[in-house]
């Protein structure tokens, strides 16, 4: 099921210049896919044996960080294609209630599995963005929040101020006051050195960026409070 | 959301089927379906028993796989059943794709699947996302239904009247009313359509109806810059390059044209119709390396597309031919080999097409000459003077390409003659006779061709430029490579006819007229160039009287 075609190393035998970045982003490619699998049997796992894995905090961390990789990888390609500038926004009018469901479904295996309640609160609004984008960004958003929260989190969609806000709220702890602001992120503000380099944080605000309308642009906002009390994560969509 | 009782239902009445190489992954899927209500769900393995079952049984709804091993994949299954109408367009076709870059999976822009699942899939995803689209199949049913039967206007009025009542499928409603209109030929409506969409904002595919609109209307210009601007915000949207090459080459801008494939070709290269383009463009600008490399990738892609065409790899052999001739390059052997080897595969893979082999073997007369085999060619050449002969009624097509051949082994008396039955026959066809004009004034190899095109424009440049000497020096060089070239020829004459006003004293440059003009004798009345011709032998027969 996984293309063979995908591996094959396109470096010339000839030529002794290794392009890195591509040499990374095809393998960073096939990882993926492997994940892809992973995640796949894991979920399939869960299924045939019911109720057993529920509350196992083993298998919960399995299929937690397999999703956390399969994030960061798919992260990573969209950054490559950012910095080769192809990727671009192609933005359309979605129904922001199917676009929520949809992806509270795709967490809730983990979500089951954790005993997180999981809350959908939009309105019935249309919004103008890339699905796909979306996607990337709410995957990594709801995965983190997943680690964070202690029993509750919240997907919201609501138009304010002439733009669409999508937001994603727990009840944890909330984010360290270094994290908190907004605006974008630059490449440069990515700290390599701590352990936690923001580069899912640094995605979302390039994604962001990428939607415009006229003079206006996206951008994300991090702070703590919400309806839940913990880390509330917003992206502004003009 | 639905009531799960509601859900069940939808499920349950509609037909299923999985598309999978993987055993596991067929049955999980059917697991997952069964448990949202379904029940009449089939399983097949690969590509042929997916289109076998589909022949003979109505589905609903396909959940294919992209990768199905060995074969035919999920864009060539879609392709396929789209092609031959055995899946109704209110029938839903879910592509199941490992990756989530879509372009690895595009193809042609005709054929799109109704959705794409990424793996991994859960079983809460895909509940949720067939709700939707079951959701939306139903609401749309009766617009869809229409569309089958080719009912556009109804289709119309019934898209019309849900806009304003049904703001989640509004996207969808916009884009199958503009298209609808575009089909009808209504092209004011069809622009209001997108004109309305991005008034409200900039959205990408307004921006490409709108361009499609442009074209249809003969806005050249305005299309073209249109196009241009979406590709510079848009670089990864494939179907801009394609509208873009196709504005570019109305404008006859064919350099250009073909820049723009090359793009996008690189960044999406397993669309057979885009390699197609690409190489007709390259033909037509003598780029004969760049129309085999883009024919080469057209048949390989062609193995296992509905698409695939026996003409793909005549046209293959036919610029692996030309290369072959082109004494200059190293390569001139192995191009002969392989356009036989091509050449061959094609007369195997159609030989149930009665004329593969006769066009086959006409392409084989010039290789084999080329190649120095004069004696093999020979005997081809007289096999096919034998079934020309006793059949004058063959495609002109193929006589054309006779014609080429004939001209390549020498036989430039039989050549002509050919030519000169098939625009009599043809009298009424424009477009052949333009075909057969073009072969007459240029009967040599691309690089000559080119060689001659580029003396010719640099004679025009010094004729604008006033400089009479440097023009009549650059169409004489060019009328050494073809000598039979109408247009130049005449070029030639106007430009020495101005030489002679100029200084009457030398009536050297009437007489080189009167030859250039002899060698047009016999030029067809419906001939482009045969006013010119005749308003040039009447200055001159003025002139020397």
């Amino acid at each position: 099921m996984t293309d063979p075609k995908n591996t094959s190393n396109r470096t010339n035998d000839s030529d002794q210049n290794i392009d890195f970045s591509m040499v990374l982003a095809s393998t960073v490619h096939d990882m993926k896919n492997s994940l892809g699998m992973l995640l796949n049997s894991l979920d399939e796992l869960r299924t045939e044996h019911g109720s057993t894995f529920d509350g196992s905090p083993r298998f919960n961390t399995l299929q937690y960080e397999a999703e956390r990789m399969h994030n960061d990888l798919v992260q990573l390609l969209g950054i490559y294609r950012l910095g080769e500038k192809r990727l671009s926004a192609h933005i359309e009018e979605h129904y922001l209630p199917d676009f929520l469901n949809e992806h509270m479904a795709r967490h809730a295996p983990l979500l089951q599995g954790l005993g997180i309640e999981a809350l959908i609160e939009a309105g019935d609004i249309t919004g103008f963005y890339d699905a796909d984008l979306l996607t990337g960004v709410l995957n990594n958003t709801i995965n983190n929040a997943l680690r964070y929260s202690r029993s509750k989190i919240r997907l919201t969609a609501e138009l304010r101020d002439g733009y669409l806000v999508l937001g994603v709220e727990d009840d944890g702890e909330g984010y360290p006051e270094s994290m908190q602001h907004s605006g974008t992120l630059s490449f440069k503000s990515l700290d390599f050195n701590t352990g936690s380099t923001s580069l899912g944080l640094f995605f979302a605000s390039s994604v962001a960026q990428l939607h415009r309308e006229g003079e206006r642009c996206g951008s994300i906002r991090l702070h703590n409070g919400g309806q839940l009390g913990g880390g509330v994560f917003e992206i502004w969509l003009p | 959301m639905s009531e799960s009782s509601y859900r069940g239902d939808a499920f349950h009445k509609l037909t299923y089927l999985v598309i999978d190489d993987f055993e596991n992954f067929r049955l999980s899927m059917r697991q997952v379906l069964r448990a949202c209500g379904a029940d009449q769900i089939e399983l097949v393995r690969n590509a042929e028993q997916a289109i076998k079952y589909c022949t003979y049984n109505h589905v609903d709804v396909v959940l294919c796989d992209y990768n199905l091993g060995e074969g035919k994949n999920g864009q060539h299954v879609l392709e396929e059943l789209r092609h031959k109408n055995l899946l109704r367009r209110s029938s839903l076709f879910l592509m199941v794709t490992a990756e989530t870059s879509k372009q690895m999976v595009m193809g042609a822009r005709e054929h799109q699947p109704d959705g794409y699942l990424t793996k991994p899939i859960n079983r809460a995803l895909l509940e949720q996302r067939l709700i939707t689209l079951i959701d939306q199949r139903k609401a749309l049913l009766p617009i869809n239904r229409e569309i089958d039967r080719e009912n556009y206007p109804e289709a119309i009025s019934l898209c019309l009247q849900a806009l304003p009542r049904n703001p989640r499928h509004k996207t969808w409603l916009l884009k199958t009313l503009g298209d609808l209109y575009f089909r009808l030929g209504d092209l004011s409506h069809a622009a209001k359509v997108f004109d309305d969409v991005l008034q409200q904002r900039e959205l990408s595919w307004a921006r490409l109806g709108r361009s499609q609109v442009l074209l249809a209307n003969r806005s050249h210009d305005q299309a073209v810059a249109n196009l241009k601007q979406l590709i510079d915000t848009h670089p990864d949207y494939m179907e801009a390059y394609d509208l873009l090459a196709d504005g570019l080459r109305q404008q006859g801008k064919l350099s250009e044209a073909q820049r723009v494939l090359e793009q996008a070709t690189v960044q999406s290269p397993n669309a057979l119709l885009r390699q197609k383009q690409l190489a007709e463009v390259a033909e037509a600008n003598q780029d004969i390396d760049t129309a085999a490399d883009a024919w080469r990738r057209t048949v390989s892609l062609g193995t296992y597309s509905i698409h695939d065409s026996a003409d793909h790899y005549l046209a293959l052999g036919q610029s692996l031919s030309e290369l072959s001739e082109d004494q200059d390059s190293a390569q001139s052997v192995e191009h002969a080999t392989e356009a036989l080897e091509i050449l061959a595969s094609m007369e195997k893979r159609f030989a149930d097409q009665p004329t593969v082999g006769l066009r086959s073997r006409i392409v084989q007369c010039r290789v084999l000459f080329g190649q120095g085999q004069h004696r093999e060619a020979e005997a081809l050449q007289n096999s096919l003077k034998a079934e020309f002969d006793s059949n004058p009624l063959i495609d002109p097509d193929i006589s054309l390409d006779y014609a080429k051949t004939l001209f390549r082994i020498g036989s430039d008396g039989d050549a002509k003659d050919l030519l000169g039955r098939l625009a009599e026959q043809h009298s009424d066809e424009a477009e052949l006779l333009k075909r057969i004009e073009a072969l007459m004034d240029e009967p040599v190899g691309f690089r000559q061709k080119l060689k001659a095109r580029n003396l010719t424009r640099d004679g025009i440049k010094a004729f604008e430029a006033g400089d009479l000497a440097a023009a009549a020096a650059a169409f004489t060089e060019a009328l050494a490579v073809v000598p039979n070239h109408t247009s130049v020829n005449l070029n030639l004459v106007q430009v020495l006819l101005k030489i002679y006003e100029a200084d009457p004293t030398s009536r050297e440059p009437l007489e080189e007229c009167q030859a250039r003009l002899d060698r047009l004798q016999g030029l067809p009345q419906q001939h482009r160039q045969h006013r010119r011709y005749i308003a040039l032998s009447q200055k001159l027969k003025g002139l020397t009287a």
